[in-house]
């Protein structure tokens, strides 16, 4: 158990009378890649959301790397530092460079020098192959770049914890390929990685598991061979014919 | 979280206490305010140097010399003079006042010092001879003046409608322009206005006799009054007290006035003869204008950026509190602010605040929450995505607004606080309300003097948007530094 990265038990989310999360458990171990599916509206984003509380939990108990984040007397921003997050569309600061986007955490929670900071932007920005753009603004780069850039501004805080929240759903689709090997690398690597997203490829080829979440409840989940070729439940079953058959 | 609102309202309060802190009274060794009306000649006006003469300024000054206190002069007009009495801004005032019973109920008055009935004053061109001509027509007449009392006493009576004006001259302007058929005043001014060239003529005998006074609140600064009857009765007995009634309404000094006014005429006729004339007191305007604007836009700044913050940090109360702030400040008009926190603040604690000071609360009041309202509003269309992503980074609230949301939000307030600047400037001419002596003030008494409205105004306006071009083009460039 104490392998357990994220702990998450009879999580409940409201929106005033509109109840995302029924009761949630959902369990990540170290190194595990989680992949999150299900039709829009199932709570994924909520759920992914919640685990570094950018939404508070109406109920339940969320516990990541051993530190209830759901208890109010939690550091909130400490925790954050180990978790960190991609968004759907991207959230570059759009007042800084490329290299201040990913120097700025770093440097002013004081986790590196001004130098350091630098040298290390130039590093993430060479894994994820954009070096050149390392003076750009961000409103000069490609939603692809954008993205890749996003993810190299997470991996600077060096979390334990990546959350990607539809990293390339709003990309074109001659995008996505590059954002989709940068996440490959990263699980290759051993991170931990929660993913909600509908790349129902990225997920049978690289989760350890698969969650599938409909209505605010997990319905079904297992192993990417199992869920994708012998679903147990009728909404999964219902959900992938739709899903593949696009 | 707590903490940081804690913070915010600490900030807040300690910066208007520190405001109110300002204008402690000081009380100098026995100096007093006395208000005063801008323009009611051959008791009150302004000389060409813009220092105030007449009757009441000769007594009252030389009774302060004869009984050893001193003076501060404050030409308020009429009715604010004599409101900033009733709140105690003011210790006493005299005007050409007139004593009433209506108004011993909230003064005490002096001795006597003069005495004057209503009269009627028409333009030579009407064919206007009396009361009975006035029906259906309309009559001008100065807020608060016995003349005022008169005409609605018997409005109804003649069938006449009533007009008020706060200034003497834009009373007669009215009836020479022929929007008002006639106008009622004292006699001892009408009459010397009529002969120093005033252009209207007096068609009535003097009615409802009445007495001058010098006033103090009902009940407090005794002693001035007191001084002011042993004053008085010093100067009726050693002869001074005739010299100056003289001094201004004997023939030798009216023929004089209206010899220079006539010869101020052909020489001021000219904007650039009016503006050489009249350069020191235009001057001395530009600047409080500018001081006014200058600290205005300052306060107000602060003010309005921390309300605005204290509207988009996460705590229901804090945002509450900038909510009710913006509503109230930016709710009132400009003018009743103004004469509340002039009039009637002092009224409610006892303590004076310089119309200075009241002015710039003014307008760091209004003008700070016309700023926190667009603050916030530049925060909040900063896409909420900028403030998740620092978040999510583990950055707190404070640097994430500061690093990330306010460069952004900022660059979209700019053209707002430009404009909010230009505003502000414009404003400060309100504040000519509570006597402060700005450009629009300045304008006022130049005008009272001379009667040139138009060529005045024409002036006065052209500054001002000199003023603002400066400003403008001061702010584009600032503008332009902050989005390289």
């Amino acid at each position: 158990m104490t392998d357990l990265k994220v702990d998450v038990k009879n999580l409940v989310k409201n929106f005033g009378d509109n109840h995302v999360l029924k009761g949630i458990n959902f369990e990540v171990a170290n190194n595990e890649v989680v992949v999150l599916i299900g039709p829009s509206g199932s709570g994924k984003s909520t759920l992914l959301r919640c685990l570094n509380r950018l939404e508070d939990p109406t109920s339940g108990k969320i516990v990541i790397d051993g530190k209830d984040i759901s208890d109010s007397k939690t550091n909130i921003d400490q925790a954050r530092e180990n978790i960190g997050m991609v968004f759907q569309h991207f959230n570059l600061f759009n007042n800084l460079t490329v290299e201040q986007n990913i120097a700025l955490a770093p440097t002013e929670l004081g986790k590196a020098s001004k130098e350091e900071a630098a040298d290390q932007a130039k590093k993430l920005l060479e894994t994820v192959g954009l070096v050149d753009k390392y003076d750009a603004m961000p409103r000069s780069l490609s939603g692809g770049q954008k993205q890749r850039v996003a993810i190299a501004r997470a991996l600077a805080m060096k979390p334990d914890i990546m959350l990607f929240d539809e990293p390339t759903s709003a990309l074109d689709p001659e995008m996505v390929g590059d954002v989709l090997a940068v996440m490959k690398k990263l699980a290759k690597e051993g991170m931990t990685m929660v993913v909600v997203t509908h790349e129902m490829g990225f997920a049978k080829e690289v989760a350890d598991r698969v969650v599938f979440m409909a209505d605010g409840k997990v319905v079904e989940e297992g192993k990417p061979t199992d869920v994708f070729e012998h679903p147990q439940n009728d909404r999964t079953k219902a959900f992938l014919e739709k899903v593949i058959n696009v | 979280m707590k903490k940081r609102f804690a913070f915010f309202c600490l900030t807040v309060i300690a910066a208007v206490a520190f405001f109110f802190s300002g204008q402690a009274p000081v009380h100098a060794e026995k100096t007093y305010t006395i208000g005063t009306d801008v323009t009611f000649p051959p008791f009150v006006y302004a000389n060409s140097n813009n220092k105030y003469v007449g009757i009441d300024m000769e007594l009252i000054r030389s009774i302060a010399k004869e009984e050893g206190f001193k003076i501060k002069i404050k030409p308020l007009g009429f009715n604010a003079a004599v409101q900033s009495v009733s709140s105690g801004q003011t210790d006493g005032v005299i005007a050409g006042m007139t004593i009433t019973d209506e108004r011993k109920q909230t003064f005490d008055f002096s001795n006597p010092y003069y005495e004057s009935g209503i009269v009627m004053a028409v333009s030579p061109k009407s064919g206007i001879k009396g009361l009975q001509d006035l029906k259906g027509k309309k009559v001008a007449v100065k807020t608060g003046t016995q003349g005022a009392t008169y005409a609605n006493s018997i409005k109804k009576k003649y069938g006449f409608k009533v007009v008020t004006f706060d200034d003497s001259d834009n009373v007669y302007n009215d009836v020479k322009t022929g929007n008002s058929a006639a106008c009622f005043d004292d006699s001892a001014v009408l009459n010397y206005g009529v002969k120093t060239g005033l252009g209207l003529k007096v068609v009535t005998k003097p009615t409802d006799i009445g007495q001058y006074g010098f006033a103090v609140k009902k009940g407090q600064n005794q002693e001035l009054l007191k001084m002011f009857n042993k004053g008085l009765a010093k100067l009726k007995k050693n002869g001074k007290y005739n010299q100056i009634i003289k001094k201004y309404t004997g023939a030798a000094a009216t023929s004089s006035t209206k010899k220079s006014n006539n010869k101020k005429d052909a020489e001021s006729n000219t904007f650039i003869g009016l503006i050489k004339q009249n350069r020191q007191a235009i001057g001395s305007g530009i600047l409080e204008t500018l001081k006014l604007t200058v600290l205005s836009i300052i306060f107000a700044t602060i003010f309005g950026v921390l309300i605005g913050l204290l509207g988009v940090i996460p705590n229901k109360f804090a945002q509450g509190v900038s909510t009710v702030i913006i509503y109230i400040f930016r709710g009132l008009p400009l003018l009743v602010l103004a004469l509340f926190i002039y009039n009637g603040i002092p009224s409610l604690t006892g303590s004076k605040i310089p119309a200075f000071v009241a002015g710039i609360i003014t307008l760091t009041l209004n003008e700070g929450a016309y700023t926190a309202a667009f603050v916030k509003g530049g925060i909040e269309a900063v896409d909420s995505g900028q403030m998740e992503a620092a978040r999510s980074l583990g950055l707190p609230f404070r640097k994430a607004m500061s690093k990330i949301v306010l460069p952004q939000g900022i660059k979209i307030m700019v053209p707002s606080f430009i404009n909010q600047f230009i505003i502000t400037l414009k404003d400060t001419s309100i504040l000519s309300i509570i006597g402060i002596l700005e450009l629009t003030q300045t304008g006022k008494i130049i005008i009272a003097r001379n009667l040139q409205g138009f060529k005045v105004w024409t002036i006065v306006a052209v500054i001002y948007l000199l003023l603002i071009t400066i400003l403008t083009l001061l702010s584009k460039w600032v503008e332009r530094r902050i989005n390289d």
